[in-house]
């Protein structure tokens, strides 16, 4: 797993040669949820991929050249061609790479794991949010409407009468949303899904995939990283290294 | 006449039956920009469909069996699959039916559609004051206005549960006295766009008394 647990690169560093022939490489983050996505879908294909970590806090001059938007992740393959936005990367890396499809063939089946894509899209902001305020204010209200949220997300699963969100295998909507559940268990706050029993389940399944559970975030460094960068200090991206 | 020319179903109406075989249905209403992106897929890969336009602002109770928030589009078969969200609608359109393609095929080229995309929600999603730089009209606006106001010719309007920050700024910059005194007259425009498509040389003074 070279480069996934290398520094960072921030201001003031040497941009990165063109992508060697054979690879793809994806600028990271080692703790950020939505670069873990684009991680997870590689691992899961077995694409050969190499990683550069940008420090997110201090984010290197010739890295805007690569994506406007200056966020991770980003892909970017040996023709010099750049894709950005975590679920687009997603979604190119399972057209553009032979081996197992993670999106299905089915149009209506493909449309249903969007649906459930947008039916999440509430949950990151939320609960980046109830990080911000775990030691000032009280965050009861938005513990709520991230039970909200959770309870959309378990109807899904009640109806489907499925493990996983696209059936009875893992494939690319579960990938997708993962991310932010990882840091639930991270984080031990694993009671948020207590009301949602399939969720519950779906958590516990999703921490048997390979791919998942050898990219799963170490709890000890994640709590430092969260420590560092919420108080914006341009260390926090490569805490634990 | 375009064949979504129909009264809206509102409050109190009748559940229309299942969908045809070999038909596809549209939930939809005529002036809304996120249903005109799924007629102009519908139209361009010449899918058979039926359009049932909603009142948006007295939803039939009916209605809320085919999407959980009473959105619009919707799309309906026979088998009785509904898929919404505008972009996804399209994107299905795309995948099920024969004939043109309208996403490129190749990957890279569909991610750069899918990015620019993003950059179009992202400029809608910029606005978290009046103007696009903040509480007063500046650069940003001007520079914006002239797309928005040819748009504005053929109407933006009505259904902008999505949009309302976009509504209030167009009508917001048809306050400002210099987009006043420049606005394009709408018959004016059309009759010149009507020319311009004909390559008419006299498109470009149309409207001028001398």
């Amino acid at each position: 797993m070279s480069g996934g647990s290398a520094r960072s690169l921030g201001k003031g560093s040497a941009p990165p040669g063109p992508v060697p022939e054979g690879l793809i490489r994806v600028y990271s983050m080692r703790f950020c949820p939505f670069a873990k996505r684009t991680l997870l879908v590689l691992k899961a294909k077995g694409i050969g991929h190499e990683v550069i970590n940008i420090n997110l806090k201090n984010k290197p001059e010739w890295f805007f050249k690569k994506n406007p938007f200056g966020l991770v992740p980003v892909l970017e393959n040996s023709q010099g061609q750049v894709i950005y936005e975590s679920a687009i990367t997603c979604e190119y890396l399972d057209e553009a790479y032979p081996g197992k499809k993670l999106l299905p063939d089915d149009p209506y089946e493909k449309a249903c794991q969007k649906m459930v894509f947008e039916l999440f899209s509430k949950v990151p902001p939320l609960l980046l949010s109830f990080l911000r305020r775990q030691n000032k204010e009280d965050c009861s209200g938005v513990k709520e409407e991230l039970h909200k949220e959770f309870s959309k997300l378990e109807e899904v699963l009640t109806n489907k009468k499925t493990t996983f969100f696209g059936g009875s295998s893992l494939s690319m909507i579960d990938y997708l949303i993962w991310p932010w559940f990882e840091w639930l268990i991270a984080l031990e706050l694993n009671e948020c899904v207590d009301h949602t029993p399939n969720l519950k389940l779906w958590m516990e399944a999703m921490m048997k995939d390979p791919a998942v559970s050898s990219l799963f975030i170490d709890p000890k460094a994640f709590r430092g990283f969260l420590d560092l960068y919420l108080q914006n200090n341009l260390e926090a991206c490569d805490y634990g290294l | 006449m375009t064949d979504d020319a129909t009264r809206t179903l509102g409050k109190g109406s009748a559940p229309p039956g299942p969908v045809p075989e070999g038909l596809i249905r549209l939930y939809s209403m005529r002036f809304c920009p996120f249903a005109h992106r799924t007629r102009l897929v519908l139209r361009a890969k010449g899918i058979r469909h039926e359009v049932i336009n909603i009142n948006l602002r007295n939803k039939p109770e009916w209605y809320f069996t085919k999407h959980p928030f009473g959105q619009i589009p919707v799309l309906e078969n026979s088998k009785g699959q509904l898929i919404y969200e505008s972009v996804i609608a399209c994107e299905y359109l795309d995948d099920a039916y024969p004939g043109r393609k309208l996403y490129p095929y190749d990957s890279y080229e569909r991610a750069r559609q899918k990015m620019l995309l993003e950059l179009f929600c992202k400029i809608l999603g910029y606005q978290n004051t009046i103007f696009f730089g903040g509480d007063c009209i500046s650069m940003i606006d001007y520079l914006f206005w002239p797309w928005f106001e040819r748009l504005d010719v053929y109407g933006i309007a009505d259904c902008v549960n999505h949009t309302p920050a976009l509504r209030l700024w167009i009508a917001a910059m048809k306050q400002d006295p210099t987009v006043c005194a420049l606005l394009i007259d709408k018959n004016i425009f059309l009759g010149f766009l009507n020319l311009y498509f004909q390559n008419n040389p006299d498109a470009f003074d149309y409207g001028l008394s001398c």
